[in-house]
């Protein structure tokens, strides 16, 4: 992209202009219609499982076909996206409803235990939600971020070694940051001074750091694995949430690194969205020569955004190896580096929205935890949810979520 | 080939101006250039060049494209560091090592391309990189409130709230010009600034930098039309190859003068057109709607027709439907509504393969986005419009030999100079790519050809041959349509004119009408604009 | 005239350093620059990297090819560069999948995927009709393979035809969602686990019958099947394809500049599709080599560990995208896995452990360099250029002063 300057276009001014396809001018009233469907056909679902479970499909196919028929009115009114996502929310639920009713009530109390799924789900999701933030700012300021899975595994390793090491799990999720960040840093110099293929860099990057975590590991640990006694990051006990209440069991002892989780996307969004940093960031990865000629330094701005990623997914990958499971083993990560960019694709690159996608990419895993109850095998099966979710979101959405306009484009000054 | 003797060397050329300055009591220059060198590899883009700007004048700075205008810009920009030579701004040698240090000694700089992002509002746009703030948090509000109060100042009308993306090309070059004062320019270089104007804007422009100037902004103006640089400019520096020709006041210069001076020789002769009988029409278009890629209504109910042995002209301002006009004959772009038929066979909804079959030739207008692929070869760039016939392939393998001979006689045949069927496209010249690219459309021997604005970025000697070519051919008894926003081509080899505006053919008239007859008709879509102002 | 004499000059500059010296240079330095990277890595862990790579060397067989290996040795070594040059071949074809789709302006990162949707195809269609004569079994199986491999890639070429979804993402979720779903079926409980023994994840044996011929080597103990001509049959219609063919040719054009193809009426969204099925056709091939020509079965954590797609990307970017290239690339790659493999590797030298750890590095820092390689050899090329345009003004700037 040469030059975005659109060309005048006559047409633009006539007042007789009609259709205007691009222009998403929802009228309000069919929005709300769009999204009520959404949301009975996820009721109609909900009434056919704990601690409703209702035994009879046949409530929930009403509300299905419902939300189906508004669903599809709303679509054709104009509010596309929302109410197709209704339509097919809608021959989810019914299916879903028509299982759930069938199903073992017993082995259905025990899957669905609201406060215990809400807990695992953010157990998850916290991995996630690091690495996508850390996605975001990268990508935000023009430089694909391919490599979270890397700086995952780097981050999950040295933060077993800096807890080992000094005995503490603060400075071990310190090491593990800048593990992270040392992975970062080799690709900002690729990506950025050596104007590298981005996609090309960040999967080398992703084997290299396959293979540095594996030798370091076996060099370090041999056979016998990561110390059983490492220093885990605590739980944090919300002082008056005691017992088995709902919220006791989702929140009450949830890892302190899941709170800082939370806090960091209301920073995240903040940073990008209210302050002049936040600013430059997104104009050096919308239009890096527009920076430049306005007097922002484009290439280190992008530098500082890719190490801030490594420091995000480093952060993810301690939560895993100090938090989620106390040890390390070798390629640990299994991929949560790509649904944190999963995360960031579904999300549109927006903190809150990305969080959301962590959130729903982590019940998916912890449903299928559970799932194991009914069957081993629909609980394998169901992992590979978050992946077809978002096959189905980059084949439907384009057009309208838009990556930042120089993403992927090496800067070059002159 | 060597250089001829230039008509004006900088030694005699710039004697006068500079003899005459002292005299008059000029003020120190405000900026100076002096002795800029600048190679890219072993390309020489500047060499030894000397510019000095006055407090309170606009400068123009003339040549034709790529004799290093825009080098030296960035170079004064900071986007570049010369080789050799200084930069003088305020009587005190300075070093440029990015904008922001141009910005700190009060240089601002309208781009051609202009430097926005084009999903944030113009507002965000003018301010960035200096935006006010509260504490850490953006000062929205201030920045809106400056923007206007800038705006009225000087004139500038421009809507701070809108996305830069929807907004006129005017009133983004508007916010361009706002950015620069903004981050307090006392020196304004504009890069061809109306190359992407409507005749209105342009003039509306003129005055806002006859405004600025009075105010005591000093203003480089690039460009490389001459009447608009006589028109507005003090004084011009001509520069050619990369050397400074001359620089002399506009008040006693001349158009003939200066576009010797450009050009480095005499200009070519007009070109001798023998009348032709024109046959039956080998091209119609009726009533074709076409909507551009935002769902707009780009063509609104066109209808012409193209008889064989005439060249019929296209003239508009550029964006007025044009570009989705030839993409919709072509078949590149799908027609609402309309009918396109090549000597009488319907080729609408056939798509680029049954234009091409019914006999429709195309020379796009960006030849190196849309015409070559240019790391493909000469002779496999020749081959891609014919890759299904037995003359490229054979059994979907490709005929080597073949498509290498073809090649050699079609360089042969169209002076293609630089390199022979296998040498790369990019390693030509902009001229030569061009006789590439016409080759490959006549060696299928169409009976209509459509030719894009096929001189655009073309220096002067390329710019003849093209049109010796399309004359030509249409001796030959080939239909000609040539879309063209440059008047002076339009009136010097079409049998008709055309004129488009707002999508719609408002009128036609014989190639010896006036500019002013001509200019007249591209504005006279007779709606008012409602374009958004602050105001 | 003068700039054009100028701009000649730059590219003759260009061309030296471009075809003759980068072709062949960079991707020497590149390899040099890896191993050299690991060596520094041995020598952390108090090995000798001289030793190390020597051990590896010999644990790939390459000894065999000298001619004064003998007796014993030479018997180890056969059977050591069998497994090397069964490693090499779908290396090669997974590098050609990732070839044909760069050719295309594609990046097709989802060799992984196609691989693996093969395997499970071939173990399942191989594993079924027992009793069937051994060559039409075969064929049917690998052609299975070879389909559903077209039609995983096939998937992200449509999405990127149709919605302009891009290929880097959805391949690498397809990947996923392939790796998921072979977990799934032949995981415990899963609908194609094996009867035999069903507290083992893994799947069922592939019928005699679907078995690739062996013709060099024991057929027990791993020796060379003819998935290995397969291989180079594919390098030679990979060559014939993209610079004989029309098909080729409308895929260059289209990867090199989509708007003048489409200007010239050739569809951008329908070459993309026929890329990307070329190169799942390719991965597709090499997963049903591997499965029927040696593995005859998979296991879940097979799956879910086998990285060899993303050395595909690796194998192609150090063989240049050319055929050639690509074998070479594909027999280094194969040498380096087998020789630092718990197999062959001598643990009294290194530790087969680190070694495969150890493959991986070099064979990451080899993308690493090439990801950057148009970016370094642009760096040796400009400096070319800038001494030469030096020379020229010195030499001009000499003759003014003695005129």
């Amino acid at each position: 992209m040469s030059t975005t300057a659109p060309l005048p276009s006559p047409a633009e001014h006539r007042p007789t202009v009609v259709g205007v396809a691009t222009a998403e001018v929802v009228d309000p009233r069919v929005a709300r219609v769009a999204w009520a469907a959404v949301v009975l056909a996820a009721l109609a679902f909900f009434i056919t499982i704990p601690p409703v479970t209702l035994r009879t499909p046949a409530p929930s196919v009403v509300l299905g076909v419902v939300a189906a028929v508004g669903g599809w009115w709303a679509a054709r009114a104009g509010a596309g996206r929302v109410g197709w996502g209704a339509v097919v929310g809608a021959v989810l639920a019914i299916v879903g409803a028509w299982v759930a009713s069938g199903a073992d009530e017993a082995k259905l109390d025990q899957v669905v235990v609201w406060s215990a799924l809400f807990a695992a789900t953010l157990r998850f999701a916290t991995p996630l939600i690091f690495a996508a933030l850390g996605g975001i700012i990268s990508e935000r300021a023009g430089v694909i971020a391919l490599g979270l899975e890397g700086m995952m595994l780097s981050g999950a390793l040295f933060a077993v070694l800096g807890a080992d090491l000094t005995d503490s799990w603060l400075l071990g999720v310190l090491v593990g940051m800048l593990g992270g960040v040392g992975v970062a840093a080799i690709y900002a110099v690729f990506a950025i001074t050596l104007r590298a293929d981005q996609v090309v860099a960040g999967t080398a990057l992703n084997l290299m750091a396959l293979g540095v975590t594996g030798y370091v590991f076996v060099a370090r640990y041999g056979d016998d694995g990561s110390p059983k006694d490492l220093s885990r990051v605590p739980e944090l006990s919300l002082p008056g949430l005691g017992g088995d209440g709902f919220f006791a069991v989702s929140i009450g002892s949830a890892s302190l690194m899941t709170w800082f989780a939370l806090v960091a996307v209301a920073a995240v969004a903040f940073v990008l969205f209210r302050t002049t940093p936040g600013l430059h960031l997104r104009a050096v990865g919308e239009r890096p020569e527009a920076a430049e000629s306005a007097g922002i330094p484009v290439l280190r701005t992008r530098y500082l955004a890719v190490l801030a990623s490594g420091a995000m997914a480093g952060l993810g990958g301690a939560y895993l190896s100090l938090a989620l499971l106390g040890s390390f083993s070798q390629n640990m990560t299994a991929g949560r580096g790509f649904i944190a960019l999963a995360a960031v694709i579904f999300g549109r690159w927006r903190p809150g929205a990305a969080l959301a996608a962590a959130l729903l990419f982590g019940f998916s895993s912890a449903i299928a935890r559970r799932l194991d109850v009914f069957s081993d095998q629909l609980a394998t099966l169901f992992n590979a949810l978050p992946y077809v979710l978002t096959l189905i979101a980059v084949a439907g959405l384009v057009g309208r979520s838009r990556a930042a306009g120089a993403l992927g484009k090496p800067y070059e000054r002159g | 080939m060597s250089l001829p003797p230039a008509a004006g060397d900088s030694s005699t050329g710039a004697a006068p101006a500079d003899g005459a300055a002292p005299a008059d009591g000029a003020p120190a220059p405000v900026l100076e250039l002096r002795g800029i060198t600048k190679r890219f590899g072993a390309v020489v883009a500047n060499e030894d060049v000397d510019l000095d700007l006055r407090e309170g004048e606009i400068h123009a700075l003339l040549g034709e494209n790529g004799a290093g205008k825009s080098t030296l810009m960035s170079i004064l920009y900071g986007h570049l560091r010369p080789d050799a030579g200084e930069v003088v701004v305020g009587g005190e040698v300075v070093h440029l090592r990015s904008p922001h240090d141009a910005i700190a000694r009060g240089i601002g700089m309208v781009h051609q391309h202009f430097m926005q992002v084009p999903v944030m509002t113009v507002a965000e746009n003018v301010v960035l990189g200096a935006e006010p703030r509260r504490g850490v948090l953006r000062d929205r509000a201030a920045a809106r409130r400056i923007v206007l109060e800038l705006a009225e100042r000087h004139g500038l009308a421009v809507d701070p709230d809108a996305t830069m993306e929807d907004v006129t090309v005017g009133m983004q070059q508007r916010a361009e010009v706002l950015r620069a004062l903004y981050r307090g320019a006392r020196i304004l270089v504009l890069d061809e600034p109306t190359a992407v104007l409507t005749a209105q804007e342009a003039e509306e422009l003129m005055a806002i930098l006859r405004r600025l100037k009075a105010s005591g902004t000093s203003i480089v103006l690039i460009s490389h039309k001459l009447r608009e640089v006589l028109g507005v400019a003090d004084r011009v520096t001509v520069i050619r190859r990369g050397r400074r020709i001359a620089t002399l006041d506009a008040a006693g210069a001349t158009a003939p003068e200066l576009a010797r001076m450009m050009v480095g020789r005499d200009l070519p002769d007009g070109i001798v057109k023998e009348p032709t009988m024109p046959g039956g029409a080998a091209l119609e278009v009726r009533g074709l709607t076409v909507r551009d890629d935002r769902g707009l209504l780009a063509v609104d109910d066109a209808s012409l027709a193209v008889r064989t042995g005439e060249i019929v002209a296209l003239a508009g301002v550029d964006g007025n439907g044009q570009r989705e006009l030839v993409q919709a004959v072509c078949g590149l772009r799908a027609a609402e509504s309309g009918h396109v038929l090549v000597d009488g066979t319907e080729i609408t909804g056939t798509g680029v393969t049954g234009a091409t079959d019914a006999g429709l030739g195309h020379i796009p207008e960006d030849r190196r986005r849309d015409g070559l692929v240019l790391d493909f070869s000469i002779a496999e760039n020749l081959a891609l419009r014919r890759l299904r016939t037995p003359e490229v392939t054979r059994r979907g393998l490709l005929r080597r030999r073949r498509m290498r001979d073809t090649a050699a006689a079609l360089i042969e045949d169209f002076d293609v100079r630089g390199g022979g069927p296998a040498t790369p496209a990019r390693s030509l010249s902009g001229g030569n790519q061009q006789k590439v690219s016409i080759a490959r459309e006549l060696a299928c021997d169409p009976r209509v050809l459509v030719a894009a604005q096929p001189t655009r970025g073309l220096d002067v000697g390329a710019i003849d041959a093209v049109h010796r070519r399309l004359v030509a051919e249409r001796d030959a008894g080939r239909a000609v349509l040539l879309v063209s926003l440059d008047l002076d081509e339009v009136r010097a080899i079409a049998d008709r004119v055309l004129v488009i505006a707002s999508g719609r053919i408002v009128a036609e008239l014989p190639p010896t009408a006036s500019a002013a007859e001509l200019g007249a008709a591209m504005t006279s879509s007779g709606e008012p604009d409602p374009e958004r102002t602050a105001a | 005239m003068l700039p054009a004499r100028l701009a000649r000059a730059a590219t003759t500059t260009r061309g030296l350093a471009g075809r003759g010296v980068s072709r062949v240079g960079v991707p020497l330095v590149t390899t040099f620059l890896a191993f050299l990277a690991g060596g520094l890595a041995i020598l952390v862990t108090g090995n000798d990297p001289f030793a190390t790579y020597k051990a590896i060397f010999d644990g790939s067989g390459l000894s065999w090819l000298f001619p004064w290996t003998g007796g014993d040795t030479r018997e180890i070594a056969a059977s050591s560069l069998q497994q090397t040059l069964i490693a090499a071949a779908p290396l090669a074809l997974l590098g050609l999948a990732v070839a044909v789709a760069y050719r295309a302006g594609l990046f097709n990162i989802g060799g992984q995927g196609q691989y693996l949707a093969s395997s499970s195809m071939a173990i399942w269609v191989g594993s079924s009709f027992h009793g069937m004569p051994a060559l039409p079994h075969v064929v049917i199986t690998v052609l299975a393979g070879v389909a559903i491999g077209a039609l995983w890639a096939g998937i992200a070429g449509a999405l990127h035809a149709t919605s302009g979804a891009n290929e880097v993402i959805t391949t690498i979720m397809l990947n996923w969602v392939a790796i998921w779903i072979g977990s799934y079926l032949f995981g415990l409980g899963g609908p194609l686990q094996n009867t035999e023994d069903r507290s083992l994840p893994v799947s069922p044996e592939v019928a005699q019958s679907a078995r690739l011929p062996v013709f060099w080597g024991d057929p027990e103990l791993q020796g060379l099947h003819i998935g290995f001509f397969l291989a180079i049959l594919g390098l030679v219609v990979y060559w014939v394809l993209i610079a004989r063919s029309r098909a080729g040719y409308e895929i260059r054009a289209v990867g090199l500049n989509p708007e003048a193809a489409r200007t010239a009426g050739i569809s951008p969204g329908r070459v993309t599709v026929k890329a990307m099925l070329i190169c799942g056709a390719f991965a597709g091939l090499a997963g049903a080599i591997d499965v029927l020509g040696w593995e005859y079965r998979i296991s879940t954590t097979d799956i879910t560990v086998s990285q060899i797609g993303f050395l595909g990307i690796a194998v192609a970017l150090l063989g240049r995208g050319s055929a050639v290239g690509i074998g070479i690339a594909a027999l280094l790659f194969g040498a380096l896995t087998t020789g630092a493999s718990q197999r062959n590797l001598d643990p009294e030298i290194f530790d087969p452990a680190l070694g495969t750890n150890l493959t991986l590095i070099i064979q990451g820092i080899i993308v690493l360099v090439a990801s950057a390689d148009i970016v370094l050899g642009g760096a040796v090329r400009s400096l070319a250029a800038r001494s030469f345009g030096r020379l020229r003004t010195l030499v001009a700037r000499r003759r003014e002063a003695s005129a």
